[in-house]
C-alpha cells in the first residue's frame, strides 16, 4: 500500500477547558475520499485546521505527505487547498482579484492557473459575477470562488469543511465529479461533512468522529457491519455509533407531545 | 411599539453595526491572535471575539466622545484669558467647525457598516409593522453616534450659557449645535452611501477604473482636509478673530455665508453687538438658512435610513466578464497589489492614499517662507510629512480584518507581509525628497548635501515600519488600557526610529559645524536602524 497523504497520530487538541480532540488517529490515502462524519461540535473544524496548521495540537501529531505542519507550515500549506466552513474571503477584491492575489502568493505559472480558473469559473457560470466585490456575491457564490482557490495549484491534498453548504444542485453535482477526477489522478481529499446523503455518495472511507475521538472508521459496507444490519441507511449507522439513536427517539417523541398533543390525541 | 421599547430593541441591529465596523475594518482582533503559538481558546472562540468587537467599539467610540468634548472646549478657553467677547466668534465657530469634523469622521466609519451591513436582516424576518421595524432601524443608527452628538451639544451649550448668561444666545446655540451635529451625521451618511455604491459597482473597464482612483483620491483628501481641521483651530483662534471682524471685507461675507462660521457670527452679535448690523443681518439671514437645509438634512436622513432597512438602498448592477485571465505576479508584489486594493475600498483606510498629496502640502508650506533652505528647516519638514507615514502600517494591518483568515492558509512567511505593508509605507513618502529637490532647485540651500536628510529618512520609515509591525504582532492585547498602552507604544517606537537620525545630524552639526559630517552621521545611524529592523525580521520565526 501506498504511504498516506495525511496521517493523524493521537492528535489531541485541548482549548482551556474545552477538549476538542483526544487521541484522533486516522490515515487517508492517495486515490481516498476521506469523510469526516460528525455532529455539530464533534472536532470536524479543529482536526481540519490542525493538518493545515492554523490550531498546534497539544499533543500527537499530524502529517501531510510526511510533512509536519509545526514545523514547516509553509511547506504543507503549498501541498492543501482549503475550503473552510464559512468562506472568508476579502470581501473588498472582486473574485478575479482575489484569484490573482491567491495565484500569486502560490507562485503558479500564469498559463496553467489560467486553464484552471477558465475551466471552473465556465463550469460554475461565474462570468457575471467575476469582476463583483465579493461582499455583493450571495453564500454559494462565496463558496465557488473558495472552490475556485483551493483548486488553482492543483494541490495533492484537499481539505474540504462543508464545501457542498449553499451551493446549488447542478455546482454540487460538479464539484462532486471533480473530486472523483482529482482522487483518480492520485489525489486525496478530506471531506468533512455532516450531511449523511453526501458522504453516502461520494466518500471512498468514513471516519465517524465523536466527541473529539474517531468511534469507528472504513466503507459504508465495513461501518453497516459494525452494526450488524446491512440494510441501515448512514444515518441509522451514524446514530448508532454516536449512541444517539435512543435519544432521537427520545427527542422526537417528547416534541411530538409538546407541539402536537392534540392532532395525536 | 412605545418608543422605549424601539429603543431597546435597536441594541440588537447597532450592535450588528458596530460589530461588523470592528470586525471587517479593524481587524485588530484578528491580528491579535497571530501566529499560531499565541492562540489562546479565546482567540479561536466566535463568541469571544464578538464580544471583543464590542468592547472596542464601546472604548472607540467612548475615546472620540472624550476627544469631541475636549475639542469642543479647546476654541473657548481664550474666553478665561481675555475680555469675555474676545474670540467668542470664532471660538462658537471653530469649536462647531471642529466638532462637525470629528462627527462626520467618526459617523463615516461606522456608517459605512451601517450603510452595507443589512444590520436590520434579522430584525427583517420578524413579524413587525413597517412604522416599528423603521423606528427600530433609526434608533440603531442614531446609537452609533449618541454620546458623541450629545457630548458636543451639551458641551458647546454650557460654554456659552457660562460665558454669556443670556437665554437667547443660549437657546441659539443650541440650535446652531443640533444643526451642526445633524448636517455631520447627513453628510456622512451620503458620503458612506457614496463609497459603497461607487465601490459595489464592480467591473474591470479602464473608465471605471480611473473613476475609482479619482473618487478615493477626492475622498482621501476631504478627510484629509477635516482631519486638518481638527489640528488646526488652537493655533488660528486669534487671526481668525481678527478676519472675521474686519468690516467691508470679501472674505468677511464669505464668512458670513458659510456655516458654521455664521453661526458663530449670530450668537456673538446677539450676545453683544460685534459686528456692523448688515453683517450682523446676512449671518442671522444665512444661519436661518442653513436651519431650512438641517430640516431637509433630516427629512433625507430618515427616508434613506429607512430605505437602507428594507433593503431598497441596494442597487448592485453586474457586468459580465469578458474571460477569466488571471493576472500572477511575484509573491510580494501580489501581496501589496492585494494591500492597495483593500486599504482604497476600505473607508476607514482609502484616506491614506491622500498621504502623498497631504506631505506634499505641508512641505511645500513649511518650506515655502524661508529664503534659503537652512539644515534646521529642513529636518523639520521632512519630519512632518513622516510622521503621518507611521500611521501607515497600523491601518494596512487593520485592512486586513477577517480576511486575514484566509491569507493564514496561503504557503505564506510573516516577513513577506511585513515587507509589504513596510514597502507600502515607505513609498507614500517618497513624494518629500522629490518636492525637496524641487525647491532646492528654486531656493538657495546652506548646504547641498542636505537634500539627501528627505532619502535617510526613508530609511528610517522603513524601519520604524518593522518595528511597529512587529511589536502589532508580538503580543495580544487584554482590555482596555491595555490595549491603548499598546497602540501607544507602537507610535512611540514609531516617532523615536524617525527621530534618532534627525537627532544624530543635529548633534554631530552642533558638535562639528560640519554637514558634511553630520549627514554622514545620519546616514550611519538609519543604516544601523534597518540592519537592525532586518535583523529582528531574520529572527521573526512565526508564521501566519
Amino acid at each position: 500500500m501506498s504511504s498516506p497523504l495525511i496521517e493523524a497520530f493521537e492528535l489531541t487538541k485541548q482549548f482551556g477547558s474545552v477538549q476538542a480532540l483526544t487521541g484522533l488517529n486516522f490515515k487517508v490515502f492517495p486515490g481516498e475520499i476521506y469523510g469526516l462524519l460528525g455532529p455539530n461540535g464533534a472536532g470536524k473544524t479543529t482536526t481540519i485546521k490542525a493538518i493545515i496548521g492554523l490550531v498546534d495540537p497539544t499533543s500527537g501529531w499530524v502529517k501531510v505527505q510526511g510533512c509536519d505542519p509545526t514545523k514547516n507550515s509553509v511547506k504543507v500549506k503549498s501541498k492543501i487547498g482549503y475550503v473552510a466552513e464559512k468562506p472568508i474571503l476579502y470581501e473588498s477584491l472582486s473574485a478575479r482579484d482575489f484569484l490573482e492575489f491567491v495565484a500569486s502568493i502560490r507562485k503558479i505559472d500564469q498559463a496553467s492557473v489560467n486553464r484552471v480558473v477558465t475551466q471552473l469559473g465556465d463550469a460554475f457560470d461565474m462570468a457575471e459575477y467575476f469582476d463583483a466585490p465579493i461582499a455583493t456575491l450571495s453564500t454559494g457564490m462565496k463558496q465557488k470562488v473558495a472552490l475556485i482557490s483551493s483548486f488553482v495549484h492543483q494541490p495533492p491534498v484537499l481539505l474540504l469543511d462543508e464545501p457542498l453548504s449553499g451551493l446549488d444542485a447542478k455546482t454540487s453535482r460538479i464539484v462532486k465529479d471533480l473530486l472523483l477526477l482529482h482522487t483518480q489522478k492520485g489525489g486525496a481529499v478530506l471531506f468533512s461533512t455532516h450531511i449523511m446523503e453526501v458522504a453516502e455518495s461520494i466518500c471512498t472511507r468514513i471516519g465517524i468522529i465523536y466527541e473529539g475521538k474517531i468511534v469507528a472508521e472504513g466503507t459504508l459496507d465495513q461501518l453497516k457491519t459494525k452494526t450488524g444490519n446491512k440494510s441501515e441507511t448512514l444515518e441509522e449507522v451514524f446514530l448508532k455509533l454516536t449512541n444517539e439513536e435512543h435519544e432521537v427517539a427520545d427527542k422526537t417523541r417528547l416534541l411530538g407531545e409538546a407541539f402536537f398533543k392534540d392532532e395525536v390525541a | 411599539m412605545k418608543l422605549l421599547e424601539a429603543w431597546r430593541y435597536s441594541r440588537l441591529p447597532y450592535k450588528e453595526v458596530v460589530y461588523k465596523s470592528i470586525a471587517e475594518e479593524k481587524g485588530r482582533m484578528w491580528w491579535g491572535g497571530f501566529g499560531r503559538g499565541q492562540l489562546g481558546a479565546d482567540a479561536q472562540n466566535d463568541y469571544e471575539l464578538t464580544k471583543k468587537a464590542l468592547r472596542i467599539a464601546k472604548w472607540d467610540k467612548s475615546l472620540v466622545a472624550i476627544f469631541n468634548v475636549l475639542a469642543a472646549i479647546i476654541p473657548f478657553t481664550a474666553q478665561f484669558f481675555g475680555s469675555p467677547i474676545l474670540g467668542l466668534t470664532s471660538a462658537i465657530s471653530l469649536s462647531l467647525a471642529v466638532t462637525f469634523g470629528f462627527m462626520a469622521l467618526y459617523a463615516i466609519q461606522t456608517l459605512s457598516s451601517f450603510v452595507s451591513a443589512e444590520s436590520s436582516s434579522l430584525l427583517s424576518t420578524l413579524p413587525l409593522e413597517q412604522r416599528d421595524f423603521s423606528l427600530i432601524t433609526l434608533f440603531s443608527f442614531i446609537r452609533s453616534v449618541d454620546y458623541i452628538v450629545v457630548g458636543a451639544i451639551l458641551t458647546q451649550v454650557a460654554l456659552v450659557a457660562y460665558i454669556t448668561a443670556s437665554p437667547l444666545v443660549v437657546l441659539v446655540m443650541l440650535v446652531a449645535s443640533v444643526m451642526n451635529a445633524v448636517l455631520a451625521v447627513a453628510v456622512a451618511l451620503w458620503f458612506s452611501r457614496l463609497f459603497t455604491k461607487n465601490l459595489s459597482r464592480g467591473g474591470r473597464s479602464k473608465g471605471t477604473t480611473v473613476l475609482r482612483l479619482v473618487f478615493i483620491l477626492m475622498w482621501g483628501s476631504l478627510l484629509m482636509g477635516v482631519s486638518l481641521l481638527i489640528s488646526l483651530p488652537w493655533y488660528i483662534v486669534s487671526s481668525l478673530e481678527t478676519t472675521l471682524l474686519s468690516p467691508n471685507q470679501f472674505s468677511n461675507i464669505l464668512f458670513c455665508l458659510l456655516h458654521p462660521f455664521s453661526a458663530g457670527l449670530t450668537i456673538a452679535n446677539l450676545s453683544s453687538f460685534v459686528t456692523a448690523g448688515s453683517t450682523a443681518l446676512i449671518a442671522a439671514v444665512s444661519m436661518v438658512g442653513y436651519v431650512i437645509v438641517t430640516l431637509f438634512a433630516v427629512k433625507w436622513t430618515l427616508k434613506t435610513v429607512k430605505r437602507i432597512s428594507t433593503g431598497g438602498d441596494v442597487k448592485l448592477s453586474r457586468v459580465t466578464a469578458k474571460d477569466f485571465s488571471i493576472k500572477t505576479r511575484s509573491p510580494l508584489f501580489g501581496f501589496v497589489l492585494k494591500d492597495l486594493k483593500i486599504a482604497s475600498r476600505n473607508p476607514a483606510t482609502a484616506f491614506f492614499f491622500a498621504l502623498p498629496v497631504l506631505e506634499t502640502v505641508i512641505v511645500s508650506f513649511t518650506i515655502a517662507n524661508f529664503e534659503v533652505l537652512r539644515a534646521s528647516t529642513v529636518l523639520v519638514s521632512t519630519f512632518m510629512g513622516a510622521i503621518f507615514v507611521l500611521l501607515m502600517p497600523l491601518a494596512l494591518l487593520g485592512a486586513e480584518g477577517t480576511g486575514l483568515e484566509y491569507t493564514k492558509t496561503l504557503p505564506l512567511d510573516i516577513n513577506r507581509i511585513i515587507t509589504s505593508k513596510t514597502l507600502i509605507s515607505t513609498l507614500t513618502y517618497l513624494p518629500v525628497p522629490i518636492v525637496l529637490l524641487v525647491m532646492a532647485l528654486l531656493k538657495p540651500l546652506s548646504s547641498p548635501l542636505l537634500v539627501l536628510i528627505p532619502f535617510f529618512v526613508m530609511l528610517a520609515i522603513a524601519s520604524a515600519s518593522i518595528f511597529e509591525i512587529q511589536l502589532f504582532l508580538s503580543s495580544v492585547t487584554k482590555g482596555k488600557i491595555s490595549a491603548l498602552i499598546h497602540d501607544l507604544k507602537k507610535l512611540v517606537i514609531g516617532v523615536t526610529t524617525l527621530l534618532i537620525p534627525l537627532v544624530g545630524y543635529s548633534t554631530v552639526y552642533l558638535a562639528s559645524f560640519s554637514h558634511f559630517f553630520a549627514v554622514l552621521s545620519m546616514a550611519w545611524v538609519s543604516v544601523l536602524e534597518l540592519v537592525l529592523a532586518f535583523y529582528l525580521l531574520r529572527r521573526n520565526k512565526k508564521i501566519v
